[in-house]
C-alpha cells in the first residue's frame, strides 16, 4: 500500500498534493492507495475522488496551525497504524521542513525532490537531481520499512491522476498529548509577487531599445495580440517603466516559456541566464552583433518600431 | 525605533586577514591567561566568510607562522609554493625578460593562495577559537561619545529603494565594545569616518591608491608550470601610469592574472578595465589563455601610499589594522602578511589595555610603539616614498626604487604626492584641441572569448544585491552633466570596473547619470578617484556583494 500525505492550510488543499497522488499512482501501478490528510477538513472531501481506496483524516486542535514536531508525531502514528510500503508527499516548504525529521524518527530512507519514476511496483527506481540539476541520480530505497518520497513541484502532472469513485473517509485517532516545543507565529508573507512569469507560456520582453516609457505600449499591443505576458530587462524596471516583478534575469525571475520574444534587448549575460531555457526565442534588435542573437532561434536585425507594429497587425487580422 | 544593543569586549569590523588574525590572536591570549574568556565579535559584510576577499595572491608566510605555527596541520589552503619566477617588460607586441629578478619581487619561499579561500579558513580557525563571527552584517557608522569610539551600528535590513521600510524590515544593531578594531579594508567606510571626525590623517602624507582587476582562468593542459609567478611592467600602461601585470599559475590548470593601475593617472579617458583587456591581448597572455575559459572576475582597490600615509592608528577606544591603515608594501606587491601582523599587534595592544582597564587613547597608544618596533616598520619605512617617486614617471620611479633598496631608504628624503584624484587632467588640458578625436577613439570591441565587456565580467564576479534597497553609492552634488561631462568626459563610467555608472541619454536628448548599484563589486575606486570627490561608497544591505570563491 502507498500512503499519500496531503497538505492543507485552513482546510484548503495545497494543489501540489494532486501531483503527489500522480506520483504515487505511477510508482504503484495499480497498488492500493491511501490518502492521509493531517488536519482533515474540506481538503479530505476534495481528495475523495483521487482514486484512493480510503481517505484518512486526523482531526486534532494541535494540527490547526502547522508545527513540525506535531506534524511528525501525527504522521508517524498514521504510518505505524497503516504500515504502507511507500509514503509520498509533495516537496513543499512544509515537506522540506518536517520530512527529514520524520525520516529520522522512523529510521526510514528519504528520497527528496524526486522528479520521475522508472518502472513500477517494488522494483521501481526514483529519479532525483543532484549537483544543482547537473546530474540526475537513479535511487531506490533499501530496507524493509516504509520509504518516504517527496516529489518536486511540477514534475508530476496533477491532471494525470486517474480519478475514481469517491473513496470512503475515515478519521484516524492519534495521541498528540505531548505539548509542542515550538510556538507557531503568523506565516511570514514576502512582498506579494503579483505576476508569476514562471507560469507564462508566451512572453514579450522589452529592453533598452524601447527608448521611452510611452513606447512600451507598442510591445504591450503585441503581447495582447499574442496572449503573452509582459516582461523586461533590468534597465526598464530600474527606470520604473514596468514593475520590478516583471524583471527577467539573474536579479529577477527565471522563465522558460514556449515562446520568448525579446524586443530591443541586447542580451547581457545577466538577462540570458533568466530566459535561455525558453523553448523558442525570437529576438528583434538593431545591432546585429548583440549577444541575444547567439541564443535566439529566430533573429530580426532591424527597427523594432517598424517590425513590431507589422507583426501585431498580422496577428490581429481575423482568421 | 528601538534598536538592540549588544555589549562585547572587543569588536572587530571586517573579516579579512587583519580582522581574523586579530580575533585569533585575542582568543589565544585570553586562553593562555586562563580565567574569564573575552567576548570577541567580528562583523563581516559578506554573506559567507572570504566572499569579498580578492588578491593575487602570493603570501609571505612570516605572519602566519607566528600566528598559527601549526598552520599546515590545520589544513591552511596553500595552493602551491612559488616556483619559477619571471619579470617582463612589455611593449605592445613584445616581451623583454628581465635578466635578474629584482629582489623585492623575489618570491622564493612564499606560497600561492586564493585569498578568498584563505580568509574562509582563517574564519573557521577564529570560530573554532570561540570568536563570534557575524557574517552578512556591515558596519554602517561609528558610534561616538565625544571623541571616544563606543562601537559600531550595523546597517538596517529591509529598506526599499526610497528608504521606506519593507515587510522584512529590521533596524541595525548597536554593538558596543571596550575596544573596536577597524579592519574595514582599503578605503574602509568606517575608517573614513574616523579620519573625518577624529582627524587621524592630520600631518600624514595623502593616501595613494591603485586598482587591481583580476580574472581566474582555466587553461589547457601544459600551458604553464604550476607555481610560476610572472610580473610585468610597461604595456598596456604608459610611462606616466603606475602599475603592472601579474600571472600566477595555480594547480588544476587554473591561472590567476591581473593588472594593477595607479589611481593617480592623468588621462581622464583612461579605463583600467580597457587596459586589462589590452593586457590580455598581448601575445604573452593571449597565447597562455588561448583555448581557455574565464572562471571568475573581480576588482579591488589597494592602498599604495606606504608608511608615510599610515594615519594615527589608535584613538580613544579604537585601533586600525590592515588595508584600512594603508599597511601594504607596494614595492613587494604584498599586504596580506602586513594585515595579519598589524591585526595581531592590535590584538595584543587591546588585550593589554583591557587587562589594565585603560582602553583610552593613552592606553592604546602602545600600538604605535609596537608597530615601530615591529617587522612592519622595518619593511615599510625604507620604501616609504617609492610609490610617490613613480609620480615622476616610470623611469624615475624605478631608479628611486633601486636607490631605496641599496640605501635601505636611509639617505633618501621623503617625497610628497598629492591625492591621486587631483592628478586627473581635464580633457582640454590633456588632449588640447584633439578632444573630439580622443573621445571618439574606440578600442577593439571585446570578442567575448578573450576579452569581455564590463557587464559580462560583472556576471563572473557573482555580485548580487537585493534590487529593492537604497542606492549605496551616494553622489552628493550633481555635477555630472553640468561640469563633469564637459570637463572630464564622465570618468566614473571608465574607472568603475563593474559598469555601475552609466550616462543615459533621455529621449529628449539630455543626459543623466544612472547608477546600477547592484553591479557594484565593492572595490571603492569611485570613492577614491572621482575628480570632484563627490562619490561616497556606503555598505549596501548586509550579505550583498561579490562572490569571490576561489579568487
Amino acid at each position: 500500500m502507498i500512503l499519500v500525505v496531503a497538505e492543507q492550510r485552513g482546510g484548503t488543499l495545497n494543489r501540489a498534493s494532486w501531483e503527489a497522488v500522480a506520483c504515487a499512482q505511477q510508482a504503484g501501478a495499480g497498488e492500493p492507495l491511501t490518502i492521509l490528510v493531517p488536519g482533515g477538513g474540506d481538503a479530505a472531501r476534495v481528495l475523495a475522488e483521487a482514486g484512493a481506496g480510503e481517505v484518512l483524516s486526523i482531526e486534532h486542535g494541535a494540527l490547526a496551525a502547522y508545527s513540525p514536531d506535531v506534524q511528525v508525531a501525527a504522521v508517524a502514528q498514521a504510518i505505524a497504524q497503516t504500515t504502507p510500503r511507500l509514503v509520498v508527499m509533495a516537496h513543499t516548504y512544509q515537506a522540506r521542513d518536517y520530512a527529514p525529521m520524520l525520516a529520522a524518527r522512523l529510521r526510514a530512507p528519504l528520497l527528496a525532490d524526486v522528479i520521475g519514476v522508472k518502472g513500477a511496483g517494488v522494483g521501481a527506481t526514483f529519479l532525483r537531481p543532484m549537483f544543482q540539476g547537473k546530474l540526475v541520480a537513479e535511487v531506490s530505497p533499501q530496507g524493509s520499512g516504509p520509504a518516504i518520497v517527496s516529489c518536486q513541484i511540477g514534475a508530476f502532472r496533477a491532471d494525470a491522476v486517474a480519478k475514481g469513485t469517491p473513496a470512503p473517509a475515515r478519521v484516524l485517532t492519534v495521541t498528540l498529548d505531548t505539548p509542542s516545543r515550538q510556538t507557531v507565529e503568523a506565516p511570514f508573507q514576502q512582498a506579494r509577487q503579483a505576476v508569476d512569469l514562471g507560469q507564462a507560456e508566451r512572453i514579450v520582453a522589452v529592453g533598452r531599445g524601447i527608448k521611452a516609457q510611452d513606447q512600451i505600449a507598442v510591445a504591450e499591443r503585441l503581447a495582447a495580440a499574442m496572449g503573452a505576458e509582459m516582461a523586461a530587462s533590468r534597465p526598464i524596471c530600474d527606470n520604473g517603466w514596468l514593475p520590478m516583478d516583471r524583471q527577467v534575469g539573474s536579479s529577477g525571475q527565471t522563465v522558460a516559456p514556449k515562446l520568448y520574444v525579446a524586443l530591443g534587448i541586447s542580451g547581457a549575460i545577466q538577462h540570458l541566464v533568466g530566459m535561455k531555457g525558453s523553448r523558442t526565442i525570437v529576438a528583434i534588435n538593431k545591432d546585429a552583433d548583440a549577444p541575444i542573437f547567439e541564443v535566439a532561434d529566430y533573429g530580426i536585425v532591424g527597427d523594432l518600431f517598424e517590425i513590431v507594429p507589422a507583426l501585431t497587425a498580422e496577428l490581429e487580422k481575423p482568421r | 525605533m528601538t534598536r538592540e544593543t549588544l555589549e562585547v569586549d572587543v569588536l572587530i569590523v571586517g573579516g579579512g586577514p587583519a580582522g581574523l588574525s586579530a580575533a585569533i590572536r585575542l582568543s589565544q591570549l585570553a586562553k593562555a591567561r586562563g580565567g574569564e574568556l573575552l567576548s570577541i565579535a567580528v562583523l563581516e559584510k559578506a554573506r559567507d566568510p572570504g566572499a569579498h576577499l580578492l588578491s593575487g595572491a602570493v603570501l609571505d608566510l612570516s605572519a602566519l607562522k607566528d600566528l598559527l605555527p601549526e598552520y599546515q596541520a590545520l589544513g591552511a589552503p596553500m595552493l602551491a609554493p612559488v616556483g619559477r619566477e619571471r619579470v617582463y617588460f612589455l611593449t605592445e607586441h613584445r616581451a623583454l625578460r628581465a635578466p635578474v629578478i629584482p629582489p623585492p619581487l623575489a618570491n622564493h619561499g612564499n606560497a600561492l593562495i586564493s585569498l578568498s579561500q584563505f580568509g574562509r579558513w582563517l574564519a573557521a580557525q577564529a570560530e573554532a577559537a570561540g570568536v563570534d563571527l557575524f557574517t552578512g552584517f556591515a558596519g554602517q557608522e561609528v558610534l561616538f561619545d565625544g571623541t571616544r569610539v563606543l562601537g559600531v551600528r550595523t546597517g538596517d535590513r529591509g529598506r526599499g529603494r526610497h528608504g521606506e521600510t519593507k515587510a522584512n524590515f529590521e533596524p541595525g544593531v548597536d554593538i558596543h565594545a571596550k575596544v573596536t578594531i577597524f579592519c574595514d579594508g582599503v578605503r574602509g567606510n568606517l575608517t573614513k569616518q574616523l579620519r573625518r571626525q577624529l582627524a587621524i590623517g592630520a600631518g600624514r602624507e595623502p593616501e595613494q591608491f591603485a586598482i587591481g582587476i583580476k580574472e581566474l582562468w582555466e587553461v589547457p593542459e601544459g600551458r604553464i608550470e604550476t607555481g610560476t609567478v610572472i610580473h610585468t611592467l610597461g604595456h598596456p600602461l604608459r610611462h606616466e601610469e603606475f602599475g603592472g601585470g601579474f600571472v600566477y599559475a595555480l594547480p588544476d590548470r587554473l591561472v590567476s592574472l591581473g593588472l594593477v593601475a595607479g589611481l593617480d593617472y592623468h588621462d581622464p579617458l583612461f579605463d583600467p578595465h580597457l587596459a586589462f583587456n589590452r593586457f590580455k591581448r598581448h601575445p604573452l597572455l593571449a597565447r597562455l589563455l588561448d583555448g581557455g575559459r574565464l572562471v571568475r572576475y573581480g576588482a579591488k582597490a589597494l592602498p599604495e601610499g606606504g608608511w608615510n600615509t599610515v594615519p594615527r592608528v589608535h584613538a580613544d577606544g579604537a585601533l586600525i589594522a590592515g588595508d584600512a591603515g594603508n599597511f601594504v608594501n607596494s614595492v613587494r606587491l604584498k599586504g596580506i602578511h602586513l594585515a595579519m601582523r598589524t591585526g595581531m599587534l592590535a590584538a595584543e595592544t587591546a588585550f593589554d589595555a583591557l587587562a589594565a582597564g585603560d582602553t583610552s587613547a593613552g592606553g592604546l597608544a602602545a600600538y604605535q610603539t609596537r608597530l615601530e618596533a615591529s617587522a612592519v616598520r622595518r619593511e615599510l619605512e625604507p620604501v616609504r616614498s617609492v610609490h610617490q617617486a613613480f609620480g615622476y614617471g616610470l623611469v624615475p620611479g624605478l631608479l628611486f626604487a633601486g636607490a631605496a633598496m641599496v640605501t635601505r631608504g636611509r639617505w633618501l628624503g621623503d617625497l610628497h604626492a598629492a591625492p591621486g584624484h587631483t592628478k586627473m587632467r581635464t580633457l582640454r588640458w590633456y588632449y588640447g584641441i584633439e578632444i573630439a578625436r580622443a573621445t571618439a577613439s574606440r578600442d577593439l570591441a571585446p570578442d567575448r572569448v578573450l576579452t569581455f565587456d564590463k557587464v559580462t565580467n560583472v556576471h563572473y564576479a557573482g555580485t548580487a544585491h537585493d534590487e529593492d534597497q537604497p542606492v549605496h553609492l551616494l553622489v552628493h552634488t550633481d555635477v555630472c552633466t553640468s561640469i563633469c561631462g564637459p570637463e572630464y568626459g564622465h570618468p566614473c563610467t571608465r574607472f568603475c570596473p563593474a559598469n555601475v555608472y552609466e550616462i543615459v541619454r533621455e529621449p529628449g536628448g539630455e543626459t543623466r547619470l544612472q547608477i546600477n548599484a547592484s553591479n557594484c563589486v565593492h572595490c571603492k575606486t569611485c570613492d577614491i578617484m572621482d575628480p570632484y570627490g563627490v562619490i561616497t561608497w556606503v555598505p549596501p544591505e548586509g550579505g550583498g556583494g561579490p562572490q569571490y570563491t576561489g579568487m
